[in-house]
């Protein structure tokens, strides 16, 4: 049972989403208000309130002071105040299916309320209502949401499938066999609107690759939003290259295709552009909304770093009330004087290992249920 | 620490040493590797069918050489390879690993025991009863008896820990199969030291001896490496359930396998009967950046839970003072976010553990440190590196085989220390459960030349007998 403050807080900061948020760019509100989370989160969540005690002596003054929560740690504990009307899962290709992060949603209109302002912004900018622009064909290399109910992902596809500037929507992703390519296609001769293509940069490279030699030009005004490069897998993918071959085989221009940063345990995103108004992909940065503070910290000891240093992101993000707002990913990047965020991507490289097992083998070999060890304590 | 925008130019190692009656390697690529570039052959499928073949035309005159002065000669070689090993070669064996000088130089000092004269003359006298076995048939009774290794031995090396390559290829070499030898990509800059004085050393033992690095597994290595596990009598390989597997799946059935998968390093101390465990304890954990199959990462340690957690403390003031005499190597961001990480789950399974009942989780580690002591049911181990040691309490040995019942596909080393009565029965049940090895916990890093390794003896499993009736 969430505390009733807790209650009250989610209507207040969706009401504050929903208005945009603006009041948060203030340092002292940020402040006041990520307090006020924090002390709900601690009055209604006994775990995050040990975890706090157990290394802070004293009540933090500033949101800097909270001992931000690992990413890693959405494996093993519910992180939650209150009942969760979702649990959304982390896809596994980073530590291997067996070690899935969940997020625990207490409030999906919580969600929507961070989710639907910023894409807005950034994906319907020229077209909204009296803009006179035509309303879209959404193609989406996102599963459908009733296919991946636990996808944060789907469930935001599904959110800008609802907009009112979507005229029809073609879900062109198999959870079993990966991108339809057919249904692309098909879907972009059956229309003269602009396509908004949503997908992660791995279904558009198994869409490239799927298309061969056929060129798919898509109707003046297409756009892209992409997601997912900048976790695990970057490696695979060079942006550069992915927005240019986009340019030849598609015909949508870098200034059409956005990024998305986003992670299953944020329920709030950043864009590195706006659509029809986006700069050369290696000079962007992203932005979070106004309720979201993130800093690059030291990866010895966790020290703040200054702008322009490079680090471990850590993000305070208020749309997570109901889990905890304060996360310490394992994301490199640095933060920019103007208030963006430049991704370097994963930290890089495998650890230097020799012949002493990987927790993920071990986790392999070792599945069967434990024993426990009785006696003294 | 800074993370630089772009990495500064590392310095670079050859990566391949040939038979000197091979042409060089036409066209080199270049492979990072800790703090080195490895120089390596570009992937050419006209190169391995000529190396082999060399090779193999080198096998008949080690067959001519008596074992007795193959045990010279490669004693020959390790003095000559430790006299060179100046503080510049040091550096690069250390750079090459990613591990700091003063490791390196600790772990060559331990490793270069077992490759010595006299440690390899013990080593065959404890295989083979009759040792000229390896010469020529022996009679004994009815028959006559030989030993022998095969042509060609393959060795793959395991990542980053410095002379695994090198005692693989010592082996080969004593029961007189000719190496190709594929370091692992931390262990290049040993690997081809030996190879050189072996080749300066003898000629004969020289041709038979070629190391090259590659990148193992890689998409244009592909047909590179099923050449070289079907032109091999047998393979050795270090390495992941992922690397065997995919040995496992490209080698020909024609072509023996011998495998040395990753392995988790367990202690079972007694506190009240061995004053200095936490010293040996952290020295278990800490040697090799508990990177070897032999690294302590779990410790089960006899007494409750309060007395337990004073032990963890003086572990972790071991642990303290090694890190001064043995710092870890250079780590990048993603070794220290890991870090971070691994700890910050810890506290928050703790924090939610102890609203349960179940088991509390305590941590040790210091403000920038690399090491962490973790107290914690056994349910909770994971092996984690980067000299974390994970410890249990446990009323009795009981418990303990109990929770390492879990383990059991993944054992190997268990070092003990207070553990007098009742040993021979413990190790039993150990063995029951699929331990190897059992030492004392001072022994565990560095295993004596003829260990039981992995549960075979180490030149036995090499070759094959034949009888003369």
């Amino acid at each position: 049972m969430a505390e009733p403050d807790c209650v009250e807080l989610t209507r207040e900061l969706a009401a504050l989403f929903r208005a945009g948020g603006e009041r948060l760019r203030d340092d002292d509100e940020f402040d006041r208000m990520a307090l006020r989370v924090h002390a709900a989160q601690r009055t209604a969540n006994p775990t995050l309130r040990r975890y706090w005690d157990g290394v802070a002596s004293s009540e933090p003054s500033s949101w800097l002071e909270i001992l931000p929560v690992p990413v890693s740690a959405f494996r093993d504990v519910p992180i939650v105040s209150g009942a969760a009307e979702v649990v959304f899962r982390t896809s596994g290709t980073t530590a291997g299916a067996s070690r899935r992060g969940e997020h625990h949603v207490a409030s999906v209109d919580l969600y929507l309320a961070a989710a639907r302002g910023n894409y807005r912004r950034h994906l319907f900018a020229d077209c909204g209502p009296g803009s006179g622009a035509p309303r879209l064909a959404l193609v989406s290399l996102i599963p459908r949401p009733d296919d991946a109910l636990d996808s944060s992902l789907s469930a935001m596809a599904g959110f800008i499938a609802r907009e009112p500037e979507v005229a029809q929507t073609t879900w062109a992703f198999n959870p079993e066999s990966g991108v339809d390519v057919h249904s692309v296609v098909r879907a972009v001769g059956a229309t003269t609107a602009p396509i908004l293509l949503l997908t992660t940069a791995f279904a558009l490279v198994q869409l490239l690759d799927g298309l061969g030699a056929v060129r798919l030009s898509l109707p003046a005004g297409s756009r892209i939003m992409e997601t997912g490069g900048f976790k695990g897998r970057v490696a695979e993918v060079d942006r550069a290259t992915l927005y240019r071959r986009v340019g030849e085989r598609l015909g949508v221009p870098q200034s059409h295709v956005i990024n998305e940063y986003g992670m299953t345990e944020m329920l709030s995103q950043a864009y590195d552009g706006v659509a029809g108004r986006a700069g050369a992909a290696v000079e962007r940065e992203h932005r979070f909304p106004p309720w979201v503070r993130t800093r690059a910290l030291h990866p010895a000891d966790l020290s703040p770093l200054p702008s322009g240093e490079p680090g471990l992101l850590a993000h305070c993000d208020l749309a997570n009330a109901r889990s905890v707002c304060h996360i310490l990913t394992e994301d490199l990047g640095s933060t920019t004087r103007s208030g963006g965020v430049r991704l370097l991507g994963r930290a890089p490289g495998a650890s230097l290992r020799g012949c002493s097992l990987t927790a993920e083998s071990f986790l392999r070999l070792t599945r069967v249920s434990a024993l426990s060890v009785d006696g003294p304590r | 620490m800074t993370i630089p925008a772009r990495a500064p130019d590392p310095g670079r190692v050859d990566g391949w040493v040939w038979p000197a009656r091979l042409r060089p390697p036409k066209r080199l690529a270049e492979t990072r590797a800790g703090e080195l570039v490895v120089r390596h052959p570009q992937a050419d499928s006209q190169a391995s069918p000529a190396l082999v073949t060399s090779l193999r035309a080198a096998a008949p005159d080690l067959l001519s050489i008596p074992v007795a002065e193959m045990v010279e000669l490669l004693g020959g070689a390790t003095d000559a390879l430790v006299s060179g090993l100046d503080g510049d070669a040091v550096g690069h064996v250390a750079a090459n690993a990613g591990m700091s000088t003063a490791m390196a130089a600790q772990i060559l000092d331990g490793m270069a025991v077992s490759w010595n004269g006299e440690t390899l003359r013990h080593l065959v006298a404890a295989e083979f009863a009759d040792p000229r076995v390896l010469d020529g048939f022996v009679s004994g009774g009815a028959r006559a008896i030989r030993a022998a290794g095969p042509g060609l031995t393959l060795h793959l090396g395991a990542g980053t820990v410095p002379g695994v390559t090198v005692t693989s290829m010592i082996r080969a070499l004593l029961v007189k199969s000719a190496v190709l030898a594929k370091p692992g990509a931390g262990d290049v800059a040993l690997t081809v030291r030996f190879a050189r004085e072996v080749q300066r050393i003898d000629a004969r033992v020289g041709a038979a001896v070629a190391v090259q690095y590659w990148p193992g597994g890689a998409e244009d290595w592909d047909s590179w490496e099923r050449d070289v596990f079907r032109a091999a009598d047998q393979v050795v390989v270090y390495g992941s359930d992922a690397t065997i597997e995919s040995v496992r799946a490209r080698a020909p059935a024609s072509t023996r396998l011998i495998e040395h998968p990753h392995r988790v390093g367990v202690a079972v101390v007694d506190p009240g009967r061995a004053p200095g465990a936490a010293a040996e304890a952290a020295r278990a954990a800490v040697l090799f950046d508990q990177r070897g199959c032999v690294s302590t990462q779990l410790v089960f340690v006899l007494g409750a839970r309060r007395a337990v957690r004073r032990w963890c403390a003086s572990l972790a003031s071991e642990l303290v003072a090694l890190e001064e005499v043995l710092p870890p190597g250079q780590a990048g961001p993603s070794d220290l976010s890991a870090l971070h990480q691994l700890r910050g789950r810890l506290r928050m399974k703790g924090a939610a553990s102890a609203g349960t009942g179940s088991e509390k989780i305590d941590l040790w580690h210091g403000e920038r440190s690399r090491w962490t002591v973790v107290l914690a049911s056994p349910d909770a181990f994971e092996p984690s590196g980067s000299r974390t040691v994970w410890v249990v309490a446990v009323p009795d040995l009981k418990a303990c085989l109990r929770a390492l019942a879990r383990l059991a596909p993944v054992l190997q080393t268990v070092g003990l220390a207070g553990i007098d009565a009742n040993r021979v029965d413990f190790a039993r049940e150990l063995c029951g459960l699929g331990v190897t090895r059992v030492v004392p916990l001072r022994e565990v890093p560095y295993p004596e030349a003829d260990w039981m390794h992995d549960g075979n003896r180490p030149l036995g499993e090499l070759v094959r007998w034949s009888e003369l009736r």
